[in-house]
């Protein structure tokens, strides 16, 4: 009593008690539960926001990716009657760039202007073969509308039909007109009427593939270019020649692949396939047939996809099948069927398109339809007023002329930006022009206008994986091995600074890491690998001796050492033994590998080596990634209550068996969370893998070559991709990709975290 | 105090511990008889606790800790540089003051000493285990649930399996660190009741605040009292005729 007297007059209990007691209640709680409301909706309203603002970053990226896979439309422009002479049928039709003006040809030779919103007649002009007429024609180069034309002469006649974009009285005028780039007068290279003619030009050759009337053999013409000292005029002269005796009832010939190979191909689908790269002496390469002869298919229309390699094949079971060259084993290329495509009814005719693989088919049953080759996606179906004769593809692919039976034209207006790329052609392995077989290859752009672009994810989503995994390989043993010493062996002053300065590493920006990776350590690994791989086993058995050594002492001479500095001992013990390793290079070389292990790799073991590869990235990234999966697994451990390590102690257990047997399983989740948290890093890392991993989009798990991930990906190509291509659009699906990838990770983490907290929860 | 008619289990001499240069034991010499229980009390800080974890060297693991004098089970010397901690402490098993069962199952946890005695056999550990479960009394409540996770049984039961869990590998010494000061009393009796029954097998040196509980459970009851053992003696002659004053005033409640 005494004492509690004497504490309320010196703390003034006894005023604070009347205070207390005076206090208007009602105003201070109402006051704290208004500041208890706003502080509640404040952080509502924080949470909230941050739950939106990620799905907003989801739904903008979906925004972007969603018009990959959507279907194109087509809808009706304008139509009406046939320009030019009705009574001769149209060879073709041409079409500018803005579909605005439109050429049609028709058989006898006459040239109609004419718009092609309206379909007014521009103007009329007559070829002029000096009294010949056209028996057979070919478009030899796409984008010039250079054209060849056989004639019941025997000659041949080169054309180009080109726009010009004038403005007289400041309107906008385009107009056509035709040159002639080998001279007005024909080539005179048979002495009856071509009934088949291929034409293809090089920079410095024509080379010419005829089948005239009379003979029954196939010509080969090859002409070099040679320019006119006095004017712009190129002539040609006859360089070689060479001819092959013609199989029957030949209905399509085909020059294709730089001009060596030539396809004579048969209604039937028979096809024979010659090389005539030397036309002294052309050499049969293979006879196959193109179609179902069991189901009696037959060919109604053959055409060439841009870039002139595959051969697009109408049927008229309505499948159009895609065949191209494929290299066999013995170095030879044979027609090889890559896949089909249905369409609903027997084929009456195919175009392309001339600025991607893409091709237009249209059929009995009235209708054309857009497929697109790489991707397999039949984009668009669209019936028509009737049946169609000839259907053409405007120079963008934006726009289609139909020329039908009963004597209109109806032309369509295409909104089909995005045709490259669907499911299969992202995930799946494709076969891809020129390749031997499907695979999966990312290779987003090239020089070449008739490129095929190769979108598939998984290359990188392997490269992602195995950068991830290789520095997981390397961080996981060490960050988890030095939490246990750290959290366990390590005295508590040492634990308190060491801490800390390995989660500094982590702030070091990865930039630093990657250049150092990049241009330091990739070129002296690559000088030094047998000393890397001697790492591995000197600094563990190393640094074992070293403390065996150490134990053995004299108390006297380790007392001499305070308990905190004596893991700083180990410091000088690992850069000696790092140091042994590199001098010990050399000799291990010429012990084990003839002198230079990565000559040794490439040439005995077969095992391709490149400087920036899996191993840099497996230290670099590792290097990365050990604070944090360090600093969450050592707090996980050191949390581990002392009573179940005395538990177990008291149990007669050893340290090592305390940690394997309690300590570790306590702190499961907190090590899982971190080797996922160190994952999650390792998938989204970018600055390193970009500098350092030679970012080949390789699909190969060997360790000395490199990777491209879908962070370094994004990084290499979003500064190239053209706004709103497929290629832009595709680098926001692997964001979308690496969204998700982290999302699933985090998700499978914080499950079984929660599975794992659950079973450990009472502790 | 007469123990000529007891086996001696463990032996004290002259034993000091410091803590860095503080003395927290003075020169303790006692005898502890085999198959008894023998109750340390006193108020806290008095060392009790302490002298009771260098009967199995738990004071190892604290870097601060230095020891003086002898103390030998079965003539065997404890603190010898030859004497193996593990073996010691499979010998001298421990309870701890507040129950810490493994986060695994009932059964892994009774197993637990056994497989680090390098016991593989699964027939020989199930009857180990059942041996031990009704040792403890713990058979009867947990025999269809032994796959269960032990943190999900009460705290008295947890208790009663961290006891199954030190006796399964059969030690010579059981050493109870406040046993029931963090259960209810119908656990606390529980554990009693089994105090009562071990001491047939083991023998049991418990540390405990509860004075009544020490005049309920043990055979001998030492007094400690700022690092001194004040006095040892039959439980039934410290209470109720203290030879020392201090004893005196602490069981008449003018300490602690």
């Amino acid at each position: 009593m005494q004492n509690s007297e004497s504490l309320k007059t010196k703390f003034g209990l006894g005023k604070v008690k009347a205070m207390l007691a005076n206090l208007t209640f009602g105003r201070s709680i109402h006051y704290r539960n208004n500041v208890d409301r706003a502080w509640r909706y404040v952080i509502s309203i924080g949470g909230i926001g941050v739950i939106v603002f990620v799905m907003l970053i989801m739904f903008f990226l979906m925004y972007v990716v969603v018009p990959l896979f959507a279907p194109a439309t087509v809808s009706e422009k304008a139509s009406y009657a046939i320009p030019g002479p009705a009574d001769s049928p149209t060879l073709f039709y041409e079409l500018d760039e803005y579909k605005e003006t439109g050429i049609r040809v028709s058989q006898s030779g006459v040239v109609t202007g004419f718009n092609v919103q309206t379909g007014k007649v521009l103007f009329s002009a007559k070829l002029n073969f000096s009294g010949a007429s056209i028996t057979s024609f070919t478009q030899i180069e796409d984008s010039e509308r250079l054209m060849a034309f056989g004639l019941s002469n025997g000659q041949v006649q080169i054309i180009k039909f080109g726009y010009t974009l004038t403005y007289p009285n400041d309107k906008r005028l385009v107009s056509v007109h035709l040159t002639y780039p080998f001279g007005k007068e024909g080539l005179e290279v048979s002495n009856s009427a071509i009934q088949h003619l291929a034409v293809r030009l090089d920079e410095s050759e024509l080379t010419l593939v005829m089948q005239d009337a009379r003979s029954n053999s196939i010509l080969v013409k090859k002409f070099e270019k040679t320019d006119s000292f006095m004017s712009d005029d190129v002539s040609l002269e006859l360089s070689a020649e060479g001819s092959i005796e013609a199989p029957n009832n030949i209905k399509w010939l085909r020059l294709g692949g730089q001009g060596k190979n030539l396809y004579l191909i048969t209604a039937s689908g028979k096809t024979f396939f010659y090389n005539i790269a030397n036309t002294e002496h052309i050499e049969p390469v293979q006879t196959v047939q193109l179609t179902n002869a069991a189901k009696n298919e037959r060919i109604t229309s053959v055409k060439f996809l841009l870039g002139s390699f595959s051969l697009m094949i109408g049927t008229n079971q309505g499948r159009v099948i895609q065949w191209f060259p494929v290299r066999g084993s013995d170095n030879l290329s044979r027609l090889q069927e890559i896949r089909h495509f249905d369409a609903n009814s027997a084929i009456e005719g195919l175009n392309i398109e001339h600025n991607r693989k893409g091709f237009v088919s249209i059929d009995a049953d009235q209708n054309f339809t857009l497929f697109y080759s790489t991707s397999e996606r039949k984009m668009a179906t669209v019936p028509l007023d009737s049946e169609a004769n000839l259907i053409e593809l405007s120079p963008r692919s934006d726009g289609a002329l139909v020329e039908q039976k009963n004597g209109q034209i109806i032309f369509f207006d295409i909104e089909n930006e995005y045709p490259e790329v669907s499911f299969y052609s992202l995930w799946d392995k494709v076969w891809y022009e020129g390749y031997d077989k499907p695979s999966y290859v990312w290779q987003s752009s090239s020089a070449s206008a008739d490129y095929e672009p190769k979108f598939s994810m998984v290359p990188l989503t392997f490269g992602t994986l195995k950068a991830a995994l290789y520095s997981m390989l390397f961080a996981i043993p060490i960050a988890i091995l030095a939490a246990i010493y750290t959290a366990f062996f390590m005295n508590k002053q040492s634990r308190a600074y060491i801490k800390p300065i390995i989660e500094l590493i982590e702030a070091l920006p990865t930039v630093i890491l990657g250049f150092l990776a990049g241009l330091w350590l990739a070129p002296y690994m690559e000088a030094h690998l047998s000393g890397f791989f001697a790492i591995f086993f000197i600094l563990p058995l190393g640094i074992l001796l070293v403390g065996f050594g150490f134990s053995k002492l004299p108390d006297r001479l380790k007392l001499w050492v305070p308990m905190g500095a004596r893991s700083l001992l180990m410091i000088p013990v690992v850069l000696f033994l790092g140091w042994l390793a590199m001098v010990l290079n050399n000799p291990l070389q010429e012990i084990f590998f003839h002198g230079d292990m990565r000559h040794w790799l490439t040439a005995s073991a077969g095992i391709d080596f490149d400087q920036r590869n899996a191993m840099v990235i497996g230290f670099a990234m590792g290097f990365a990634l050990i604070p944090t999966i360090f600093s969450v697994a050592e707090d996980a451990l050191y949390n581990v209550p002392a009573y179940l390590v005395n538990g177990s102690l008291a149990l007669g257990a050893s340290g090592w068996q305390t940690i394997v047997g309690v300590v570790l399983p306590t702190a499961s989740p907190g090590i899982f969370s971190a080797i996922m948290l160190g994952f999650g890093r390792g998938v989204g890392e970018t600055m390193i893998v970009l500098m350092a991993s030679g970012n080949t989009p390789l699909m190969d798990a060997n360790l000395f070559e490199g990777m491209r991930t879908l962070a370094a990906n994004l990084a290499v190509e979003m500064g190239e991709a053209e706004l709103y291509s497929t290629h832009y659009r595709v680098l926001f699906l692997s964001g979308l990709l690496l969204f998700i990838f982290t999302f699933i990770f985090n998700s499978i983490a914080e499950v079984v975290r929660e599975r794992m907290r659950k079973r450990y929860g009472s502790l | 105090m007469n123990l000529e008619d007891e086996n001696i289990a463990i032996e004290v001499k002259d034993w000091a511990l410091f803590y860095g240069k503080k003395k927290a034991l003075n020169g303790i010499s006692m005898s502890l008889p085999e198959k008894k229980v023998t109750a340390f009390i006193g108020p806290s800080g008095c060392g009790k606790s302490t002298l009771l974890r260098c009967f199995n060297r738990m004071n190892d693991l604290i870097d601060s800790v230095s020891v003086t004098g002898d103390m030998t089970l079965y003539g065997d010397d404890m603190y010898a540089k030859e004497m193996d901690v593990s073996l010691l402490r499979r010998r001298v098993g421990m309870v701890f003051q507040k129950p810490n069962p493994f986060p695994k199952s009932i059964y892994e946890n009774v197993c637990y000493g056994l497989r680090l005695q390098g016991i593989r056999d699964k027939a020989m550990l199930d009857k180990e285990v059942q041996w031990a479960l009704k040792g403890a009394g713990l058979w009867e409540e947990v025999k269809d649930r032994l796959d269960e996770n032990a943190l999900g049984m009460s705290g008295g039961q947890q208790q009663r399996l961290c006891i199954a869990r030190a006796i399964a590998i059969r030690p010579e010494v059981l050493l109870l660190d406040e046993p029931t000061s963090a259960l209810d009393p119908i656990s606390t009796l529980a554990i009693e009741e089994l105090i009562f029954e071990l001491k047939k097998e083991f023998t049991i040196l418990i540390v405990t605040h509860n004075m009544q509980q020490a005049a309920r459970v043990s055979d001998y009851t030492a007094f400690m009292y700022m690092g001194d053992l004040i006095e040892y003696s039959d439980t039934d002659g410290l209470f109720t005729a203290p030879q020392q004053k201090r004893t005196e005033d602490y069981i008449s409640g003018r300490y602690g």
